[in-house]
């Protein structure tokens, strides 16, 4: 590699951040919008949501990844606030450490906008993966400090005080493990997700077959959900500075053109072996 | 921006720990590394230290601690075994093979359990009913249920190594590993999706929440 070329490969790193950062900074004009055009899955999640019955309680489990949470986190805070605006009571729980400190973070975050703290109930990190799921789907457990109407609901109760379950995916405990732990096990309690982009191939056959009553699983199923959600005095809770739709547009155009320059130039490398080949042939 | 951080001075200073932090890190593209490793040795050390405090706070201390306390451990059977369980493995080091394997085995044997056990009734049985062809479906559906079967067939197909098979297997199986290269392809698609928007939200981060300009 020559000299210059060294420099190139060095720079392009920083040029590319640098670009994304101008990116970053435009203003939003619609020219370029990340929500979907197809409004399925932001219409069935509403219509999920719709069927829910009045002042919902919502087992939400919280296992987002820290790699892939920026992806989903304005989706989640919208979401939650969706719930919280339809009067809903939710219910945390963590099966992993991962999404216990996401969630704790996000608690802290619901408390500074002065969400109503006697509709949250915090439930914990439980240990155990699997068979922390199907403990959860016989009787969630509740910390022994945990107090308010809703505390002593789901601890009298158990799973019977729930109407849903939200889970917030990412990390190896998410929607599938829901899906199979605990929906055999609770009948047809609705199972509502969002996830990040990764998970969709695994995701997208449960939603076919009916056992995911919702899914959001794409930031462009996310952003279209967004937009229509409707907050009212919850409006704060929603996050400010999404990344903007010219900044992924150019990120994804960038990759796109590096893979093309790798495969540009392996194919220039084999024609140029394959003329010389015929050249050197007798 | 991300919101994880309010007004207060602790808030500021660990906003400012936040950015430099990813400075560092963003550095590492550059080709500054020993900072960047710097990081990498901060975050296992920060990662260890919350899992610690998780396990003793959220775990040893109320599930275990407190009700082995409050009424001496009496009729907390399944606390006891499960603590002689830990204590078996501890010092398996020193117990006979067959005492120190128990633990183990019961461990993976409920994991796998549970796992497959979900696998079957909550993925397996629920989606071969949904792939079955029944009165009422639309065509389009029944098409894409015989596409998936189909795929999957030949993926699985793919997997046959070494074994003797004639001309139609073996394109079956050459089909089946394009069909397996070409669905991980899509799947490094989204990592890239998700990836970059990890990215920009860092860039926010530094952009909105630190410097304080933004859109």
């Amino acid at each position: 590699m020559t000299d210059r070329r060294a420099l190139v490969a060095r720079l392009a790193p920083a040029v590319l951040v640098l670009l994304l950062a101008a990116a970053w900074l435009l203003p939003e004009t619609g020219a370029v919008r990340l929500a979907s055009a197809d409004p399925s899955a932001a219409d069935g999640w509403a219509d999920a949501l719709d069927a829910l019955p009045d002042a919902p309680t919502l087992l939400v489990g919280f296992d987002p990844d820290i790699g892939t949470y920026p992806e989903v986190r304005a989706t989640v805070r919208v979401a939650l606030a969706d719930l919280l605006n339809r009067d809903g009571r939710l219910a945390f729980v963590s099966l992993t450490p991962e999404g216990r400190a996401l969630l704790v973070s996000e608690l802290a975050r619901l408390g500074r906008g002065e969400a109503n703290a006697a509709r949250l109930l915090d439930l914990g990190y439980l240990p155990g993966a699997e068979a922390a799921l199907v403990s959860i789907a016989r009787r969630p457990s509740v910390p022994s400090e945990a107090d308010g109407e809703l505390a002593r609901r789901v601890a009298s109760e158990g799973i019977d005080a729930v109407d849903a379950i939200l889970v917030v995916g990412g990390n190896d405990l998410g929607p599938r493990s829901w899906v199979e732990q605990v929906r055999p096990r609770v009948g047809e309690m609705p199972i509502l997700a969002i996830a990040p982009t990764v998970l969709l191939p695994e995701l997208l056959p449960y939603v076919g077959s009916g056992q995911l009553a919702a899914l959001l699983g794409t930031p462009r199923d996310g952003a279209a959900y967004r937009e229509a959600a409707e907050l009212g005095p919850l409006e704060r809770l929603r996050e400010a500075g999404e990344p903007g739709a010219a900044a992924v547009l150019i990120g994804l155009l960038v990759a796109v053109l590096v893979v093309g320059q790798a495969w540009g130039r392996r194919l220039l490398t084999q024609l140029r072996e394959t003329s010389r080949d015929g050249r050197d042939a007798p | 921006m991300n919101g994880f951080f309010g007004t207060e001075t602790a808030d500021l200073v660990a906003t400012w720990v936040a950015a430099v932090v990813t400075i560092v890190v963003l550095g590492g593209l550059l080709g500054e590394r020993r900072l960047f490793g710097w990081t990498q040795h901060l975050l296992a050390g920060l990662a260890t230290g919350f899992v610690a405090l998780l396990a003793i706070h959220e775990v040893i201390l109320p599930r275990l601690v407190s009700p082995l306390l409050a009424d001496g451990g009496i009729g907390r059977a399944e606390l006891w075994i499960g603590l002689a369980l830990v204590a078996a493995t501890a010092g398996a080091p020193w117990l006979p093979r067959l005492a120190a394997a128990v633990p183990v085995s019961i461990a993976i044997g409920a994991l796998a359990a549970f796992a497959l056990g979900g696998a079957v009734i909550g993925t397996l049985i629920p989606q071969l009913l949904a792939s079955v062809a029944v009165d009422g479906g639309s065509p389009v559906d029944t098409v894409s249920g015989v596409a998936a079967a189909g795929i999957t067939g030949l993926v699985l197909l793919g997997f046959l190594h070494g074994v003797p098979r004639g001309r139609p297997l073996q394109a079956a199986a050459s089909a089946g590993r394009w069909l397996l290269v070409a669905g991980i392809g899509g799947w490094l698609g989204y990592l890239l999706l998700s990836r970059l928007l990890l990215l920009l939200d860092r860039i926010g981060f530094l952009l909105g929440d630190w410097i304080g300009i933004g859109r």
